[in-house]
């Protein structure tokens, strides 16, 4: 082929935009980030250093939010995982055809955009007349869901639950269905039981794939906003108060854009911390 | 009933009975739409005592304060510019990048894969000053063209176009086929099933999209089907029955399109699963 116009032409509407709004942000919200920077008032934006930074790192609301988004990603990541593995070995054990009808039942709640799902949960969860407490009530049981500190945010993590498992279980099933059929077969001519084919080749095999599923969740679950904005505002006590919401709060409520994009950094670094510490564990574990 | 099948019987049953947990609250929200607010606001059973489509009625036909069609024209605008501008950059660049000379292409692809681990939420203060500076703000622009610098495009279609065999782009540049002419020509019909895949994801995610539209976008006409609904919760608050129709109404495209498009939006998803 003899060579032509540079491939730049091709690469250049892309890059120009890649460059304006994401490298450009990136580095334009990191200088924000140490600076005072109030929209709104009269304050000159000043350079303050990385003063923003340990004001973060001292700011009690601050480890409230992180407090609160850990525990989502803790409540929400595991369970999200098991429940999705078990779900896709379900969906794998069901025959060809009934199969794509149970998995597009699994998967219907994620067509509920995030203010649906979460206007249809905060009615269920409603303490006087949600369905819950009703199916509860001749039981003897009234749960203040989303009253009560100690209820709120497990409230939160059933809804993106019922949400969110479509997904996972989606991927984990195409990945069980990629293991080639003839090394369970293998298995069992040697005499390995049910049991034993499921954890001692099924899973090793499908590791990448959970791996992968873990990571993405983990990551996503650090950014949750959408959910607990709908449901509970970050209340009660701002005890379900996540990270993005802060964010959120600081720059759009109050305007404090450059405490706002020093606080992304602070989430970003937090994300990445979890991530590389996650690659790490399983490559230990592989080696 | 011999072992296997009694086995796959009873993974019939237990998908049945889990899959309760999944359907049961969306064939609530559907039966809650018909009921009469006496109803929502104090459980009288599941089905509805007496059936109305008074919410329906109230919701549409207001459209002064309620714009409902106005934000599902403004979602479905934004979401095919989107899903558009992003397949036509990221599917030109991936292939200048797979395939055209391009000096220093390990750097910038390096560069736009290592932007993959970047949140989104990071870039939301620093994209909110630059819309403001652009005039951009309260505009659909805000929300179509800073999603087209998303490095996720360019990552998977790089990827495909590594694995098209050379030889056909050469014997259409033999033939004197322009480059364009062989990227439309050559490489897009070899290429639609990675781009309706990207075309798909990008269009569900710019109509889900929450936190953009409502921080980018002010104006109650403005909105997408997302923050309208989520504003009505806010000014109708004790109004459940108006809430739910409205939630109902604005799912219903996307219930339409999930059961046409099931097939591709599945294997897309589990497809971009499996990559590591």
């Amino acid at each position: 082929m003899k060579p032509r116009a540079s491939g730049w032409i091709f690469a250049a509407p892309y890059l120009t935009l890649f460059m304006a709004f994401v490298i450009g942000p990136l580095l334009f919200g990191f200088a924000l980030s140490l600076f005072r920077w109030e929209l709104l008032s009269n304050v000159k934006p000043t350079f303050v250093g990385f003063e923003n930074y340990t004001e973060a790192f001292r700011d009690p609301y601050v480890h409230q939010a992180l407090g609160a988004t850990l525990r989502f990603v803790w409540m929400a990541v595991p369970t999200t995982i098991i429940l999705a593995l078990v779900i896709a070995t379900g969906l794998n054990a069901v025959a060809g055809k009934r199969q794509g009808f149970w998995r597009a039942a699994i998967y219907v709640p994620h067509l509920l955009t995030v203010s649906v799902a979460g206007i249809l949960w905060r009615w269920f969860y409603n303490k006087e007349f949600g369905i819950l407490n009703a199916l509860l009530r001749p039981i003897g049981i009234e749960i203040p869901w989303l009253s009560d500190v100690a209820w709120a945010m497990p409230a939160i993590v059933l809804m993106t639950l019922w949400w969110t498992l479509g997904g996972p279980s989606v991927v984990l099933l195409s990945g069980l269905q990629n293991i080639p059929v003839s090394y369970l077969e293998a298995a069992s001519l040697d005499g390995a039981t049910p049991t034993q084919r499921y954890f001692r080749i099924i899973l090793p095999l499908l590791r990448p794939v959970l791996l992968f599923v873990t990571v993405m969740h983990v990551i996503g679950g650090f950014q949750v906003f959408g959910q607990v904005y709908m449901i509970t505002r970050g209340g009660p006590e701002l005890s379900t108060r996540s990270l993005v919401q802060y964010i959120y709060e600081t720059a759009f409520n109050n305007y404090r854009m450059g405490y706002a994009a020093a606080l992304s950094w602070i989430l970003f670094a937090v994300i990445a911390i979890f991530t590389l510490v996650q690659f790490r564990l399983m490559r230990e574990e592989r080696s | 009933m011999n072992k296997k099948s009694l086995r796959l019987f009873s993974a019939e049953v237990a998908m049945g009975v889990g899959s309760l947990f999944f359907v049961i609250p969306c064939l609530l929200l559907v039966l809650a739409a018909f009921k009469p607010d006496s109803e929502i606001v104090k459980f009288q059973g599941i089905l509805p005592k007496q059936w109305t489509i008074a919410n329906f009625q109230e919701v549409l036909g207001n459209p002064e304060e309620i714009p409902l069609l106005r934000w599902l024209l403004n979602s479905v605008l934004i979401s095919i510019s989107t899903a558009t501008l992003v397949l036509t950059v990221s599917s030109l660049a991936a292939w200048s990048m797979a395939r055209l000379r391009l000096p220093g292409k390990p750097i910038v692809y390096g560069t736009v894969l290592a932007t993959l681990m970047v949140p989104g939420q990071i870039l939301l203060v620093p994209i909110y000053l630059l819309l403001n500076t652009l005039g951009w703000l309260d505009t659909p622009l805000a929300l179509i063209v800073p999603a087209a610098g998303g490095a996720f495009g360019v990552f998977m279609l790089h990827q495909f176009f590594l694995g098209i065999p050379k030889d056909l782009e050469e014997a259409a540049a033999l033939d004197g086929c322009s480059r364009m002419s062989t990227f439309i020509n050559v490489i897009v019909p070899l290429s639609r099933a990675p781009m309706a895949t990207l075309f798909i994801f990008t269009f569900v995610g710019s109509w889900n999209d929450f936190l953009g539209p409502l921080v980018f976008l002010d104006s109650l006409e403005r909105y997408t089907l997302p923050v309208g609904i989520a504003l009505f919760q806010t000014s109708y608050y004790t109004e459940y029955g108006l809430t739910l129709a409205a939630s109902l109404l604005c799912t219903l495209p996307t219930f339409i399109a999930f059961m046409i498009f099931q097939r591709q939006i599945i294997s897309g998803m589990a497809a971009s699963g499996m990559k590591e």
